[in-house]
């Protein structure tokens, strides 16, 4: 006879698993698409850590989430060999 | 919880019949049903190569839980066979003893 060290215990299927959970959706990435046109405060882009980097009139938030600080049209550009940031340039007025 | 029934035939010990789940933890993870499954199946193994004799043996192996081994009267008197019948019985109650929660004796 096989020897089955589990012969007297429920199979898998049995018993309940500790799986089953998962944490809300972030909705992260992009908030605006390049050449946008935006508004001072606008939110740019939601991140955890710097996928993008802040560029010009962009700041970097407490949660890393990037914001226009000035009204323009969004730019994302390289930054270096192989990052990216995103820039506001102010339209002629 | 495991339900084990020790079988006679006329005051001899002929064989034992082991039914449901000890269920005392996950599946691979069940201690209680690890001591019982080995303690029953080096039983059945050690009656066929060691006392030579044939169990009739009935099991569930697809669900397991359920497992008859049963011998023939003049194969149960054998000296060697009342020997490993009793080491079983014998393990079977200290398991009892300690893990009363996930086995028990039907009948004696």
């Amino acid at each position: 006879m096989l020897m089955n060290l589990q012969f007297f215990s429920h199979h898998k299927g049995g018993g309940s698993t500790s799986n089953g959970r998962d944490s809300k959706a972030k909705r992260l990435g992009a908030k605006r698409a390049d050449g946008q046109t935006v508004t001072s405060g606008s939110i740019l882009y939601r991140q955890r850590g710097t996928h993008i980097y802040p560029g010009m009139n962009v700041k970097i938030g407490g949660d890393d989430t990037l914001f226009a600080t000035s009204a323009g049209v969004v730019k994302f550009e390289r930054k270096g060999r192989d990052k990216k940031q995103v820039s506001v340039y102010p339209t002629a007025e | 919880m495991i339900k084990a029934h020790f079988l006679s035939n006329n005051d001899t010990f002929c064989g034992f019949l082991l039914k449901g789940h000890a269920d005392s933890g996950e599946f691979g993870y069940d201690i209680v049903c690890a001591a019982v499954s080995v303690l029953a199946i080096n039983t059945v193994n050690s009656l066929e190569q060691l006392a030579s004799v044939t169990p009739q043996v009935v099991s569930d192996d697809n669900n397991g839980g359920y497992l008859k081994v049963s011998l023939e009267k003049n194969e149960a008197k054998k000296p060697a066979v009342q020997l490993l019948l009793k080491s079983f019985r014998l393990g079977i109650q200290s398991i009892i003893d300690n893990y009363r929660d996930y086995i028990t004796i039907e009948n004696e």
